[in-house]
């Protein structure tokens, strides 16, 4: 396996784009990260692009659709889904292109357009679609579940209302000085605290809502990036994972759940991670900047601890500490977070990677890091779906 | 296992998911007689990895479970969730049961004190709408067990 690095970046801005087709929004990200890598179309050898899921026949093969704009040039393209982990699988499969030696240059890409709106069941078949029983015995969207692993956190570890207030407080100042994101207002623990309940214990202002947007990257050989870029940053590992038998989480999708616990919560993200870690020699504590998957206050929480970065229940002391903030231990997204940027299910892997790249290269003003050198990128998705991308320069 | 039955014109929003008489329903549930997991439904198969997968038995979970978590949900939910009126704010628990499983179903007759992790509750039906023909469309709930 080679070293790769990346030598350029790209996104479409965060919002609601409901006038524009997913190719637009595609095609702006991967012309910013092409200008970012100074690198000519021609020269991309292979692309891994996000399945869009809501765009029909053309989402499926987001990849041709794209490439169709730029000109067709018989590479290789590559599109695949997991989840909202989608825009990491990309990335991993442009990652490996390069890194066996296959190609020298691979673009990773991912957009999402959501529907108005609540997202609702595909299927109609309970049999092979537990996404049909959920929406029509129980009627669940995503936050109840995140909301009943909230609750069990809450009578474990003592978590409090103020404690998942305090997560969207310290996201939102950062959201303000991120000119991509779509939610730039800064809020106070009262007014978080007084937002509508949505699941309790849950409320607005502590769940991530569903927003359009793109984001592209272009990996290279590691010996080749000086040839594009100044400041390549290098991919220390680049891994996904699956759940582990046993997991006590009440996964989106699913009814029920093991009542003993025989692996980790959130294993699918302890795998990916502890893989990681593995494979680059890096650990937590080595890490600068940690862009965390939070849907909600309590994925930030228990984020935190899935990964390492603390003891179990001890995500809300070190939050309170301010650990998790520019300055402390970890710097915890820093971007603002899907908090203040909202979900984008084919786009959000790679824009979280975007994100820790424009870190590590010190491009982040206001909410810059300072020094940064190691920057995490973790992903998380329904059913069993993770991804983590460790980043060094 | 006889096809489910519930009580008057009732009939289930989906059919294998539970069965019984109105205070005496139980979830349908399936275990495996090798490594011993237990799901549901009982069409979903999850195993130990390396199981041999033998001897997968159809089984009903006891009637009686402990709420082990709940969220109360503010907002209707979009179709293909239907009931006959707006029914929010409602309860969302997760059971335990003594098989050793963990369900998710919709809270009914309940009281705000009753909304403790721990407290006793049973398995019932609520019905979420009538269909044309005026039968009763129902989905499985939980309620607080009575005393
Ligand atoms: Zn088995």
């Amino acid at each position: 396996m080679r070293n790769v690095s990346i030598i350029g970046v790209g996104l479409h801005p965060w919002g609601k784009f409901p006038q524009n087709t997913f190719v637009e929004l595609g095609v702006q990200a991967v012309a910013n990260a092409l200008q970012d890598a100074n690198i000519k179309w021609q020269e991309i050898q292979a692309i891994a692009s996000g399945i869009y899921i809501w765009g029909g026949n053309a989402g499926h093969i987001s990849g041709q659709y794209l490439a169709a704009v730029f000109g067709e040039t018989g590479i290789p393209i590559i599109n695949v889904y997991n989840a909202c982990a989608t825009g990491a699988a990309a990335l991993r499969t442009a990652y490996m292109s390069v890194a066996s030696g296959q190609v020298d240059v691979a673009l990773a890409v991912g957009v999402d357009i959501s529907p108005e709106g609540f997202l609702s069941a595909k299927s109609d078949n309970p049999r092979q679609d537990r996404d049909v029983l959920r929406w029509r015995m129980v009627g669940m969207p995503n936050p109840a579940f995140w909301a009943l692993e909230c609750r069990k956190r809450m009578h474990k570890y003592g978590t409090t209302a103020e404690d998942l207030a305090r997560v969207k407080v310290i996201l939102s100042q950062y959201g303000v000085l991120n000119p991509n994101a779509r939610y730039r207002k800064a809020y106070t623990l009262e007014q978080v605290l007084n937002s509508p309940m949505v699941n309790d214990p849950l409320r607005l202002f502590e769940i991530c809502a569903t927003s359009d947007g793109a984001a592209a990257i272009i990996v290279c050989a590691a010996d080749k990036a000086a040839q594009y870029t100044s400041q390549p940053v290098n991919i220390a590992a680049c891994t996904m994972g699956s759940a582990i038998y046993g997991d006590p989480t009440i996964r989106i999708s699913a009814l029920s759940a093991p009542a003993k616990a025989e692996a980790p919560m959130l294993s699918e993200s302890y795998s990916a991670s502890q893989q990681a870690y593995r494979i680059a020699g890096i650990g937590p504590e080595d890490v600068d900047v940690l862009e965390l998957p939070d849907n909600s206050s309590w994925h930030y929480l228990q984020y935190l601890e899935t990964c390492g970065f603390c003891g179990e229940g001890q995500a809300e002391q070190m939050v309170r500490e301010g650990q998790t903030q520019i300055g402390g231990k970890v710097a915890v997204c820093p971007s603002g977070g899907f908090s203040s940027f909202g979900e984008a299910i084919g786009a959000q892997a790679v824009w979280q990677v975007v994100e820790a790249v424009t870190q590590l290269r010190g491009q982040c003003g206001p909410r810059q890091v300072k020094n940064a050198k190691v920057a995490m990128a973790q992903t998380y998705g329904l059913m069993g779906n993770s991804a983590t991308t460790i980043l060094t320069v | 296992m006889d096809k489910q039955k519930i009580a008057g014109d009732k009939v289930p929003a989906l059919p294998d998911l539970f069965q019984g008489e109105a205070g005496g329903v139980r979830l349908r549930s399936a275990r495996c007689g090798t490594c011993g997991t237990c799901f549901f439904p009982e069409y979903h198969e999850q195993h130990r990895p390396g199981c041999s997968r033998e001897g997968v038995e159809k089984i009903l979970l006891n009637r009686i479970g402990k709420l082990a978590s709940y969220t109360v949900q503010h907002y209707m939910p979009p179709p293909p969730f239907r009931t006959e009126k707006d029914i929010t704010p409602y309860p969302i628990g997760m059971v335990e049961f003594p098989e050793g499983i963990q369900v998710v179903g919709i809270m009914v007759d309940y009281k705000e004190d009753d909304l403790v992790l721990g407290r006793e509750v049973e398995t019932t039906t609520f019905t979420l709408y009538r269909d044309d023909k005026g039968q009763e469309i129902v989905t499985w709930a939980f309620r607080p067990k009575a005393h």
